[in-house]
């Protein structure tokens, strides 16, 4: 037969398509042609091809014409992981494989000259959308075999050689060949403070009692947070605290950030499933690209996207790009980032906790304590920067907290309790599993997640709490999205407490937590004991 | 064991605190000579019948003893570690039908009540901000490092921020309850309690044992007061136990202080209406509050004033001139004079003495200001 058809994946962003590659071999001018918007990398793929055939011992159809279609053909193709299919798909219209075989398996990976088979980056995703389609065969590289094996369900076979695929298709015993090297990136560096984050504890930090119920709040119910305060205070060092407050991912989200990772080209080899909730601390001289998403070619996950499911510190964000601060609203509001690009448009994961954390003013020294305060800003300098601290991001941000130098005082305390991180990550899992009940069969997980009307209708707050928000609302100090923070807000503090239904304490605690302002010692008894 | 001590415990455990009548009686026939009558169905009809259900049930020296056992101490007036302050409360007004200095303390822990140096009371509500917590905190440990004893009442909130504020200041400091001294209440505080137990003092007039209630703790605010040189109120909403204590504060004529918060603020509106009506003074650090309890001018506060600039020290005639002297383009003496509106000689010599102080400088064009000028 001249015709076969082998399947693979394509990627854009978060989205896999399927892609049905078709081999015809038939009289003609002799040419190999390869056709559905492949781009140039894609282009030498036909020549890796061959030789790999050739070079395995196998014939390439040099004397007829050789047509490669990947199809849909309206959708832009990149990569090099198109190599396996197209050479199967050839060899299947030669009647070398049984182009029956071909119908139910995926194929994925780069082939060598030699006919080895090579590791490519994104593999978990795209065995993930194979599944998917109901696919439950996949052949991958040897390499990336735990990788693809993580997706539950699917029949994974990891080989070495074009030969052994060849061989496997044929029902044949497979041939012994070369073992083929991994990802070629290895981490040529490792510094001491690599694995610094999972080192940190919360009963490492002083004092901050009113911090630490607020990153314990926004830890259990997935809601953003803004840290202010003089340079030295303790915002980073209670920021990166939080991905320690949170519990271990379900196999859900350890699949879709595993995902995120793999489509990055982060994963490293050896990386299982990534389990614990990611922290990401980008630098504020970082690009909009690097932190939403982008790059030239195939779109990267940016850093917003790598935290999915984690912590983003956006340290002294008021020195970010004002470009990559609105970049921002999205993924706040949805969840989720769109990167529109000339071709195409890719939607990635990117929910994510989001902390901003701020200097009063540019030289981090002003004080509202007289006593203190030690600032050189001229006044326009502090106008200037507190107009780019308040904006539509703030408002787009649940909990605000205005941190306080800790004091002599704080760190001699005798009585005082410091929790650890596993104390309050207890809780923190506690109320998520009531939300988790609460929201089952729904889409959001989180407190944070719920959309306002949602909210509103199957889930309100008490009568009293109610009126106790609009009142807030009526004198003008909170928005419409303002509310439904608080209402998020509200829930979150009930489940921390164990309350069946926010009433005005946990709305007053809710807006105390929105607004800034101080919070009731009597909130944070459990741990001022 | 004087019969004295012994009649002033049996009393205090019939009557209940701030009681009037008691206290009256014991002024007038003395401890030994009512605890008699009493026991011998006599005295005045009215307390009689007050007492006549707890009679049966008291036995001052079993009491004493359990007491000591537990490590709590009985003070009367008279013994060398009564607090000579607490008589004030004899000769000032009742508050609400209670008054009169407690016929007897219980005390918890090692600090002697004689020897607490200047102590502030510092109070405040139990629903208290983390602002208020923090500043009763930084306030006390502020006045222990300057030498005060720190007394509150225990509570949540303030109470129980003052005080850890003063133990890490590593100051003495007094708790005083509306219930025996063995008890925990809130029992939440036990370990606050035992620790001030160990490296400070709880105090009451209630015997071991008993229970607080509503009026008990209006009575031992008096004895907050009463205590110390002053009180310091440090959020209190409108309704607050620690508004009581201020009443008292002013009853006994000792200074009262409030720390005022955010105007926005439910917890501080009770300080702010104090402040307001004249009857506390306003303070925001441990120096203010030394100030007014401290003994007179010991501890002088320097009022906080901005550092002196060069422009500070200028007579009105040289401010004129540096008015109208150009910032960047230099101007010829006379323009100078014209914008001024001073005399052309005047200015002259000004200009001079402008240039001596480094204001000021001269350049063939005319005159600007030096680059010192730029910040007066």
């Amino acid at each position: 037969m001249p015709f076969a058809t082998a399947r693979t994946l394509a990627l854009s962003g978060a989205m896999g398509h399927l892609i049905d590659v078709q081999a015809d071999v038939s009289p003609g001018q002799v040419a190999t042609v390869l056709v559905g918007r492949p781009d140039p990398s894609l282009n030498e793929s036909r020549d890796r091809c061959r030789m790999a055939i050739l070079n395995s011992g196998l014939d390439w159809p040099s004397s007829r014409r050789t047509t490669i279609l990947l199809s849909p053909a309206d959708l832009p193709k990149r990569g090099t992981h198109y190599d396996l299919a197209i050479a199967v798909a050839v060899l299947g219209a030669t009647g070398v494989v049984p182009a029956a075989a071909l119908g139910d398996v995926v194929l994925i990976g780069e082939l060598t000259l030699a006919g080895g088979l090579r590791s490519v980056p994104g593999v978990l995703p795209m065995v993930m959308a194979a599944g998917q389609r109901g696919f439950r065969h996949v052949v991958v590289p040897e390499p990336q075999a735990h990788e693809a094996s993580m997706v539950p369900g699917m029949n994974v076979l990891g080989l070495r050689s074009l030969a052994q695929v060849v061989a496997e298709l044929r029902d044949e015993p497979v041939p012994e060949a070369p073992p083929v090297a991994a990802m070629s990136s290895t981490r040529l560096l490792s510094w001491r403070g690599a694995g610094r984050i999972d080192e940190v504890d919360l009963a490492d930090l002083v004092g901050m009692e009113d911090t630490r119920y607020a990153v314990e709040v926004a830890a259990a119910g997935g809601h953003h947070l803004l840290l202010s305060g003089p340079k030295g205070c303790g915002k980073t060092s209670i920021a990166e605290r939080i991905p320690g407050l949170l519990p271990d991912l379900t196999r859900e989200e350890a699949l879709e950030l595993t995902a995120v990772h793999s489509l990055a080209g982060a994963l490293e080899p050896g990386d299982g499933l990534l389990t614990r909730p990611p922290f990401a601390a980008p630098h504020h001289d970082a690009s909009t690209s690097s932190l939403v998403g982008g790059g030239s070619g195939n779109v990267r996950p940016g850093e917003i996207s790598r935290a999915h499911c984690g912590v983003l510190l956006l340290d002294e964000f008021p020195l970010f790009r004002a470009d990559v601060i609105n970049a921002l609203r999205q993924p706040l509001e949805s969840g989720d980032i769109s990167v529109a690009r000339a071709e195409e448009s890719v939607v990635l994961p990117a929910r994510s906790i989001v902390v901003l954390a701020a200097n009063p003013c540019p030289c981090g020294d002003f004080h509202a304590d007289a006593s203190i305060d030690r600032c050189k800003c001229r006044e326009v300098q502090r106008r200037d920067y507190r107009r780019k601290v308040t904006g539509p991001i703030t408002d787009r941000i649940d909990i605000t907290r205005h941190l306080r130098g800790v004091t002599p005082t704080a760190s001699r305390d005798p009585l005082a309790v410091r929790e650890s991180s596993a104390t309050v990550r207890a809780r923190v899992a506690a109320a998520r599993e009531r939300q988790a009940e609460r929201y089952r069969g729904e889409p959001w997980r989180l407190n944070g997640h719920v959309p306002g009307p949602a909210l509103a209708e199957r889930w309100p707050l008490s009568p009293a709490a109610t009126d106790l928000v609009d009142d807030q609302l009526w004198k003008g100090r909170l928005t419409r999205r303002g509310v439904t923070r608080v209402q998020r807000l509200a829930w979150t503090v009930a489940d921390l407490a164990g309350v069946d239904r926010p009433g005005t304490a946990e709305a007053d605690i809710a807006l105390r937590l929105r607004s800034g302002a101080p919070l009731l010692a009597a909130t944070l008894t459990r741990e001022a004991g | 064991m004087t019969d004295d001590r012994l009649a002033r415990l049996a009393l205090s455990k019939l009557g209940e605190p701030g009681s009037l009548k008691m206290a009256g009686l014991v002024a007038e026939l003395g401890a030994e000579s009512l605890h008699a009558q009493l026991l011998a169905g006599g005295g005045s009809e009215a307390l009689r019948d007050d007492v006549a259900s707890r009679l049966e049930d008291c036995d001052a020296e079993r009491d004493l003893d359990r007491a000591a056992r537990l490590g709590i101490r009985w003070v009367v007036p008279g013994d060398d570690e009564w607090p000579a302050s607490l008589d004030d409360l004899d000769t000032s007004d009742p508050l609400q039908g209670m008054g009169r200095a407690p016929l007897g303390v219980w005390v918890r822990g090692p600090l002697r009540l004689d020897q607490l140096p200047s102590p502030v009371a510092v109070v405040g509500s139990r629903s208290a901000t983390t602002y208020g917590t923090d500043v009763a905190a930084e306030l006390s440990a502020g006045l222990v490092r300057s030498g005060s004893a720190v007394v509150s009442g225990a509570a949540f909130g303030i109470d129980q921020a003052a005080h850890r504020g003063a133990l890490a200041g590593g100051g003495p400091t007094v708790a005083v309850l509306a219930c025996g001294v063995d008890r925990a209440y809130p029992s939440a505080h036990r370990p606050l309690l035992d620790h001030l137990a160990e490296c400070g003092a709880v105090v009451s007039e209630l015997a071991p044992g008993c229970a607080p209630t509503r009026l008990r703790f209006l009575a031992r605010n008096r004895l907050i007061a009463a205590l110390t040189r002053g009180t310091v109120v440090v959020e209190a909403a409108v309704r607050s136990g620690a508004l009581n204590t201020a009443s008292w504060a002013g009853r006994l004529n000792r200074p009262l202080m409030g720390v005022p918060g955010p105007v926005t603020s439910a917890p501080s509106e009770g300080v702010h209406q104090l402040i307001r009506s004249g009857a506390a003074t306003l303070v925001t650090r441990a120096a203010d509050v030394l100030e007014l309890t401290g003994s007179m001018g010991e501890h002088l506060a320097e009022p906080p004033r901005a550092t002196p600039r060069p422009r500070d020290w200028l007579t009105r005639a040289q401010q004129q001139v540096l008015e109208a002297v150009p910032l960047a383009r230099p101007a010829a003496s006379d323009s100078i004079a014209r914008t001024a509106g001073l005399g052309l000689i005047q200015v002259r010599s000004t200009l001079d003495g402008l240039a001596r102080r480094g204001l000021v400088e001269q350049l063939p064009t005319g005159w600007r200001l030096a680059e010192a000028a730029d910040q007066g």
